[in-house]
């Protein structure tokens, strides 16, 4: 086991490298990118000029070739000057494999805490990147200009968690009977009128579903004069007459306030859910049914309630462990569309507030964290799977 | 020292017509129909799929009276009717107009040829190729298994949606010349979501094969002289098709819904060309004044899905060999 574990963990690290790489090249090689725009300004005089652009792609390392950035992202920009140095300044005839010479891509003044390049502003208060193996996760270029990544990121994974955690435990609480009921009573009216209730959030584009609640539950009730929900945000600043706050009298920036802002987002999400994890629940409820265990249970005598519950039920759980580990990475990462929808200030609506700006420091930021956390997931849904079902072994 | 020559075709196909019963068809068919939802789906599909197929065709030899134009136009996708913007459900316009006075009921039509066309090409497209390349690595095993399964997990690592909102901004105005826009832009939307979405088929199509490498029949097709890509496509492929038709048939449903997202998002198919997710974009702001215009693609997307879901349910019921009649 400890053998597999360790070459797990030599290729977990191979896969999140490759998968990074793959990412990095595909961000920059997309059209577009945070200079884009900028010489179209319908006003001339705030309209920037070729060299003002070409300053601004300096400081943000832009002009440099593809590999270099992705290895300065990596492992930081200290390193690059010497290197140079170390290369020497070849003329026109003799540069490097990839265009110019590495003069226009050093950064002489970057251990004195400097710029990130030669001929960037001098006054930039950023000192020099230490790659994120370094735990350096650089500045936001766009969506919050200058500040560090880290914690753009720290202000918005507390919302993301108590988020998904709330997800996962309400989707759980009823997929579970759910699945039991549809698998016990299969084909029944009953077994229907669930299947249909669990499929009701799959089969509606979520974005689509996310407004239709917001419209009735938000500005629906609220024309009707009934309590009505808030459609965003985590806290409320001000209490509205008529808003279920006001109705309940719940204070601004209370706990309950919170929970109140959680109910729309929750519901949508947990329908979402529900039906992959109750038509799993069912799938395997209906297997281990037709088990002879549970025969001989039944022949013994034991009432029908005990042997769905304690002899069927328990077993059939196991296998949705493994299914819900799947989702760790979903519980940081956030749900991007819902959490855009109700302007849910959590990761997911970072990532595409920072797919938009193009601010990406944010979005490799955010896939990384994302890439990791699936590999260890992986990892530990495989490990589960040998303490579920001691016939799956790993060498 | 005569030997007989022995015909490989004629026995294969001999082989082949008496291990695949017809009569399995029809027990599957009578288990499909004891799940009523499942059969009921079925059926609203296949009018569904004649309704779009020809709606079109019918309704563009129709005219109706053009306000802004001042004359009277035939039905098209395109057509604008600046002065009857947002209107009501009527007997020019049986769905209403949208923002630009487009027939709603017409573009809603040409727009499910097309997420369907969509759907079904996406799922065509990696359930074989999955399943091919399932059947490839389980049949053989060794570090063609692991590499083929090293991909699999590489592409099931990099996070979808980003990756397919990353790609569809970097091939937006990618255009094919001899294929009018709107299908050069299905084209491009169809590769990126095949290229994501074979990795479950490859998976099941391994585990079957895994199984089926050491039975007696495969042993016999080698013993006769079988290629090994014969023994893949003609034996280990239909073999696991069972589990393949389930996913593939939830998968028709989930496309669906991630091509409606993205078009929503304004990273899948532009306007004006028309599907059912980019018929949703932008309805929110006139969702008091004109809900049709919201309600009725919405509202497509979900039948649509429901009864993909329903029939696939009822499949996993039906084809499950563990189940006895």
């Amino acid at each position: 086991m400890a053998n597999y574990l360790l070459r797990r963990t030599i290729q977990m690290v191979l896969v999140v490298f490759i998968a990074t790489l793959a990412i990095f090249f595909l961000l920059n090689a997309a059209p577009g990118g945070p200079t884009s725009g900028l010489n179209q300004n319908g006003d001339l005089r705030t309209r920037l000029g070729e060299a003002e652009i070409a300053r601004l792609e300096r400081s943000l390392g832009l002009n440099k070739p593809l590999v270099l950035s992705y290895a300065i992202w990596l492992f930081g920009e200290d390193w690059v000057d010497d290197l140079g140095n170390l290369l020497g300044h070849p003329d026109l005839n003799n540069q490097l494999l990839f265009s110019g010479t590495w003069r226009d891509y050093q950064s002489p003044t970057c251990d004195d805490a400097g710029g990130t390049n030669a001929n960037s502003d001098p006054g930039k208060p950023a000192p020099c990147n230490r790659g994120i193996i370094r735990w350096d996760w650089g500045e936001s270029w766009s969506l919050a200009s200058g500040q560090q990544v880290t914690t753009v990121i720290g202000s918005r994974v507390s919302n993301t968690v108590i988020l998904m955690a709330s997800v996962a435990v309400v989707s759980l609480l009823i997929a579970v009977p759910i699945g039991i009921i549809s698998a016990v009573r299969q084909y029944s009216t009953l077994d229907y009128a669930v299947t249909t209730f669990s499929f009701f959030g799959i089969a509606m584009p979520v974005f689509w579903f996310g407004l239709l609640v917001i419209i009735f539950f938000g500005l629906q009730f609220r024309e009707w004069g009934l309590p009505y929900f808030p459609t965003g945000d985590v806290f409320t600043v001000r209490v509205l007459p008529g808003s279920i706050q006001d109705v309940l009298g719940i204070e601004p920036k209370s706990f309950m306030d919170r929970i109140i802002h959680l109910v729309l987002p929750v519901s949508v999400l947990t329908l979402l859910y529900l039906a992959t994890w109750s038509r799993f629940m069912r799938g395997s409820m209906l297997e281990v049914l037709r088990l002879d265990y549970v025969r001989t249970a039944r022949s013994k005598g034991v009432r029908e309630i005990v042997v769905i519950v304690k002899h069927a039920a328990r077993n059939a759980l196991i296998p949705l462990v493994t299914i819900v580990v799947f989702q760790i990475p979903q519980i940081f990462g956030g749900a991007i569309v819902t959490e855009t929808i109700f302007n849910y200030p959590g990761m997911g609506r970072l990532f595409f507030d920072a797919l938009q700006f193009n601010d990406w420091p944010i979005v490799m930021a955010l896939l990384f964290i994302t890439a990791i956390l699936v590999v260890i997931a992986t990892l530990i849904g495989d490990v589960l799977y040998t303490i579920i079902d001691p016939r799956i072994r790993f060498e | 020292m005569t030997v007989t020559q022995i015909n490989l075709d004629a026995l294969q196909e001999d082989a082949q017509f008496t291990t695949k019963p017809e009569s399995m068809l029809k027990i599957y068919w009578t288990r499909l129909r004891r799940h009523r939802l499942a059969t009921m789906s079925l059926f609203f599909l296949a009018v569904l799929i004649l309704i779009v197929g020809i709606g079109p065709l019918i309704m563009q030899n129709f005219t109706y009276y053009n306000v802004s134009k001042g004359e009277y136009l035939t039905y098209t996708r395109d057509t604008q009717d600046l002065l009857s913007r947002n209107a009501a459900p009527s007997s020019t316009h049986p769905l209403g107009t949208d923002e630009l006075g487009r027939d709603i009921l017409f573009r809603l039509l040409v727009a499910g040829q097309l997420s369907l066309v969509i759907a079904f090409s996406v799922t065509i497209l990696s359930e074989t190729f999955g399943t091919f390349l399932g059947a490839v690595s389980g049949y053989y095993g060794g570090w063609v298994d692991s590499f083929i399964q090293r991909l699999v997990e590489f592409i099931i690592i990099l996070p979808t949606l980003p990756l397919l909102l990353v790609l569809s901004a970097f091939f937006r105005d990618f255009n094919i010349e001899a294929i009018p826009p709107e299908w050069s832009q299905a084209v491009v939307l169809i590769a990126i979501l095949t290229g994501l979405g074979w990795t479950g088929s490859c998976r099941l199509s391994r585990g079957m094969v895994l199984s089926l490498r050491n039975q007696e029949f495969t042993e016999a097709s080698k013993a006769l002289g079988l290629s090994d890509i014969k023994i893949i496509t003609k034996h280990m492929m239909p073999n696991a098709i069972p589990p393949i038709i389930v996913n593939a048939t939830l998968n028709l449903g989930l496309v669906i819904l991630a091509e409606s997202s993205l078009s929503f998002l304004g990273f899948g198919i532009q306007q004006p060309v028309a599907t059912w997710g980019n018929m949703l974009q932008d309805v929110q702001k006139d969702m008091f004044t004109a809900p049709w215009k919201a309600l009725i693609p919405g509202v497509m997307i979900f039948i649509t899905v429901l009864a993909f879901n329903y029939l696939g349910d009822g499949l996993r019921d039906a084809l499950d060999p563990r189940l006895k009649l």
